[in-house]
């Protein structure tokens, strides 16, 4: 790895993510709250220093080595980044006045979509304050990487090993042969239904910007509400609708999205397994969970409700219509299990997919299957096609340490004094990047109270989680690091034991 | 006629021995090896490639009625009928061994565009027929006419079979049904009312759909419904296709044994519910410890007579009720079934036999090639000028029979009081020997 390569390229993307904070800060001032656009102005200067700084600290032979990139130092600059990015976007919570571990907490939380919240008291914030919340959602969520891709043309080669390194599905999904369009062409997409989602809201009766935080947050699967009660606290049954099919597609794998829309053939959604799964879960859990609330409330009402939380849940956003703190252990056992599965892959959600479930369970079944006819040849297949053996092991790899990483995580929380139900639901809804979990973490509550390492290793579970495992803990191994050097000019002879 | 085959493999040495009595037959072959089995026939050898304009020149291309590729390579094939098409006006018939090539209508398809007639797929045309012979119970062969209002059905009698009861008049067939031919001691001869059919002989039974249900449980009482277990052996070209058309019969549980690890992961890829398994198909224990006696149909379909014979023979010994080879060879078909193969079917024969039809048949089309091609089927549409009887009065020829009456869309099997007219179509189940007088006798009658 050349790590000169790694600050620069690092250096380049949190300069770009400097620019971002001049929106907010507009907002801020719009909305006259001058001490919080301060705030936005001065991390936007110290992040467009620092990225100025990195990018120069690599050097020449840095920059003309983005073309070469490999795949480590991608996913040691995606990782590298994230992180970066995240202290750099908590900067304007600290200046409003919210303690560093809290600042960071929320930060991660909105870049990572989870949704989860240490605000106490919402009141303390101004509309800046939140519209710089939503908006970090609505950048994690298609990815600031894609974005960045999308933008910089210096990227057009380089990025490939980024994009992916940023959203690794268990295949790489591409709409166009150029990693630059695809990028570009998703984005569109996902912007374009932003804006269709805004006016969809403005016409259902909420404020412009209400119905632009809610867009930025649903679409991004993201969770964050500028209400303390969430969208339950508008009490409106048609944005609650609305949110209920925006949710759908924020689950749903974009590509694919993308292909049906370029094509105006529909029959693609139709014919993937992925997304029939997906409906399928959709549809089940909301029956299960009708069941277990009783209709005594209406069956629209409830059917609405079950199919908001369902799909909040689910796709990981983390939205809640109603305080389903408050239900029965039945109805909540639901949630729990939808928090172990997440969207599709290719889409805005978090969680470990909906497609490495498939996966693995057909896999599960063709190794039954072969203890009966030790000889037979029994190719696990995903639309018809088979799924390469390295896929595999890749996707039974995920999760274990997927769960190696959620046993860990739950067993600091709960250690540092959280009840159990509370430390296996912070935790799984940090690492799915969903929001709420139950209990002292209930839809209602806040991460606040836990103990503030447990806040820590959250927030670096919702790092892990966003990046979905493999990235971050690849750059973690020694082997990467003592392998490293400094420079990344291209020498004919490597010298041993050249200090960086 | 003049005829132009290009390639002298086994297709094209059997069509060439069986044009050259009364056709100007060229083959081109670059092998010089091949050269020594046209010596002893009757035709014209030229040394060279199909696709040399120069030796299709010489081969008199220009006033050529009928060129055929049969070399081994689809490509050549392919270019020799376009380069044919250009020098001269043959009617092409080209043969592949590939999908891709087939197009996605029925005639000729993608290929049109190159100046090609006809594309004959030997391989398809044995899955095709394998598929049909596999899903009937107990039948040894099968067909379907007229877009599946005749059905063709060979069984094979044994001493408890209701047929062998009576003579053919004191028989009660199902209306709509016809017994057409009966294969006894390996001659074949179309039966009378007064015909007693014996243990051992084959008979050929032809109708509408309904009277051939009622046919199937007179002759294979027993086993109906329930699944229909499969074992392929040898997963090539005719295994796969064989494979993906018995996907589609939903109560068929199918598995094929392939040896090749990499052709089985291959396999396993392109089918969809079907068991693939990995290993020798003459490997008793191998067979034994997958259960392969209990399958209802084996069929074995390596690309090598040898093996195919054992694997066969091994199922059998296992207890396999029904054992369908494929046979490479066409001369040792009847060895294969007097050794205990209930079904063994050529590839080439088939398409060797639906190629000369083409040839000499004129008007009338082969739908069928029965017994190794002892007899056919064939529909032709009867003279304008024929006058109306009834069939008792028609008298045809010997040795052959009509089958159906296609009128409309409707078919009627007849009996002797039913009446055939002038622009019918008639399905005719006649032997070899007796076709062509059939065929006149029906297609010039001016009376």
């Amino acid at each position: 790895m050349r790590y000169s390569l790694v600050v620069h390229l690092c250096g380049v993307l949190v300069r770009l993510f400097g620019a971002m904070f001049f929106v907010p800060a507009a907002v801020a001032v719009g909305y006259g709250e001058f001490h919080d656009a301060l705030g936005f102005v001065l991390a936007a200067v110290v992040t467009l220093a620092l990225g100025h700084l990195m990018r120069r600290a690599g050097g020449t032979s840095a920059e003309e080595a983005v073309e070469r990139i490999r795949r480590v130092e991608g996913l040691a600059v995606v990782s590298a980044s994230w992180l970066l990015i995240a202290h750099l976007a908590a900067i304007p919570y600290a200046w409003a006045g919210v303690g560093l571990i809290d600042a960071l907490f929320e930060s991660m939380s909105g870049l990572t979509t989870t949704g989860a919240t240490v605000f106490r008291d919402f009141s303390q914030f101004g509309r800046g304050i939140f519209f710089w919340r939503s908006m970090t959602q609505w950048l994690g969520g298609m990815g600031v990487i894609a974005l960045f891709v999308a933008v910089l043309p210096r990227l057009a080669i380089g990025g490939r090993e980024l994009f992916f390194a940023e959203a690794p599905g268990p295949s790489e999904d591409k709409v166009s042969p150029q990693i630059r369009r695809t990028a570009s062409l998703l984005w569109r997409l996902y912007a374009g239904l932003t804006v269709l989602q805004v006016l969809a809201l403005s016409m259902a009766g909420l404020s412009l910007y209400d119905a632009v935080c809610h867009a930025m947050t649903t679409l991004a699967a993201g969770g964050f509400s500028p209400h303390p009660l969430s969208v339950g606290g508008y009490q409106n049954a048609a944005a609650e609708w609305i949110i209920i099919v925006f949710m759908f597609i924020a689950g749903a794998n974009f590509a694919l999205q993308y292909r049906a829309l370029a094509r105006r053939d529909f029959r693609v959604l139709a014919a993937d397994d992925e997304l029939r799964a997906y409906a399928a879960v959709v549809a089940v859990a909301t029956l299960l969970l009708v069941l277990a609330l009783g209709v005594s409330g209406g069956v629209v009402p409830t059917v609405r409700t079950a199919l908001f939380q369902v799909l909040s849940i689910l796709t990981t956003t983390g939205y809640a219509s109603v305080d389903f703190q408050l239900w029965s252990e039945q109805a909540k056992m639901v949630l729990l299990v939808l928090m172990f599965i997440g969207g599709c892959a290719g889409s805005a959600s978090g969680g470990p997919k909906v497609v490495r479930h498939i996966v693995l369970a057909r896999y599960t079944l063709q190794s039954l299957r072969r203890t009966l006819h030790p000889r037979a040849v029994l190719p696990v297949k995903l639309g018809g096609r088979v799924v390469p053996e390295s896929i595999l092991q890749n996707v039974v790899v995920f999760f274990l340490f997927y769960l190696l990483v959620f046993s860990i995580c739950t067993g600091i929380v709960v250690a540092l004094g959280a009840d159990i139900v509370t430390g296996l639901t912070a935790t799984i809804a940090c690492l799915g990047n969903i929001g709420p979990g139950f209990n002292q973490v209930g839809p209602m509550a806040h991460f606040g109270d836990l103990h503030p390492i447990s806040r820590v290793t959250l927030t670096l579970a919702m790092w892990i989680g966003r990046l979905e495992v493999l990235t971050v803990l690849v750059v973690l191994r020694p082997e990467v690091w003592r392998a490293g050097q400094w420079s990344a000019e291209v020498r004919s002879t490597p010298r041993a034991g050249e200090a960086p | 006629m003049r005829i132009v085959i290009a390639g002298g493999g086994q297709v094209g040495s059997s069509l060439a021995r069986a044009l050259a009595a009364s056709h100007e037959v060229f083959v081109i072959d670059h092998d010089p090896d091949v050269a020594d089995v046209f010596q002893s026939m009757d035709v014209e050898f030229l040394a060279g490639s199909g696709t040399s304009e120069e030796v299709l020149t010489r081969a008199g291309i220009d006033r050529a009625d009928f060129f055929v590729a049969a070399t081994g390579l689809d490509e050549v094939n392919i270019v020799a009928c376009a380069l044919a098409n250009r020098l001269g006006h043959p009617q092409t018939i080209c043969l592949v061994s590939r999908a891709e090539f087939l197009g996605t209508s029925e005639h000729g398809g993608g290929l049109g565009a190159f100046g090609i007639n006809r594309v004959v797929w030997p391989e398809a045309q044995l899955a095709a027929d394998i598929e049909r012979i596999v899903t009937v119970p107990g039948a040894i062969d099968a067909e379907v006419f007229a877009g599946g209002i005749v059905r063709l059905l060979e069984y094979r009698l044994d001493e408890h079979s209701p047929l062998t009861a009576t003579a053919l008049g004191g028989l009660h067939l199902p209306r709509g049904s016809l017994i057409v031919a009966v294969k006894r001691g390996g001659r074949i001869f179309v039966p009378r009312g007064t015909t007693r059919l014996e243990a051992g002989d084959k008979v050929v039974v032809m109708g509408t759909p309904d009277a051939m249900h009622a046919v199937e449980t007179l002759v294979h009482p027993g086993r109906g419904g329930g699944h229909l277990h499969v074992t392929i052996i040898g997963g090539g070209d005719v295994g796969l296709q064989l494979a993906q058309r018995l996907e589609h019969v939903p109560s068929v549980n199918l598995r094929i044994l392939e040896r090749d690890a990499d052709r089985g992961a291959l396999l396993a890829a392109s089918l969809t519910r079907t068991l693939v398994l990995n290993g020798d198909g003459t490997d008793l224990e191998f067979l034994e410890s997958e259960n392969v006696g209990r399958s209802d149909v084996l069929v074995s379909v390596i690309d090598n007579d040898e093996r195919n014979l054992l694997a066969s023979l091994l199922g059998r010994q296992l207890g396999v009720p029904k054992v369908i080879t494929r046979v490479g060879r066409p001369a040792n078909l009847r060895l294969f079934e007097r050794v205990g193969i209930d079904v063994a079917i050529s590839a080439r024969g088939a398409a060797v036999a639906s190629i000369l039809h083409q040839i000499t048949g004129g008007a009338s089309s082969l739908l069928a090639v029965v017994e190794h091609g002892e007899a056919r089927v064939f529909e032709l549409t009867v003279s304008p000028t024929f006058v109306a009887r009834p069939l008792k009065d028609v008298g045809t020829a010997e040795d052959a029979i009509v089958a159906a009456i296609l009128r409309g869309d409707r078919a009627i099997v007849p009996r002797g009081d039913d009446v055939v007219r002038a622009a019918d179509r008639i399905l005719i189940f006649s032997t070899q020997a007796a076709a062509d007088r059939v065929r006149q006798f029906f297609t010039s009658e001016s009376a």
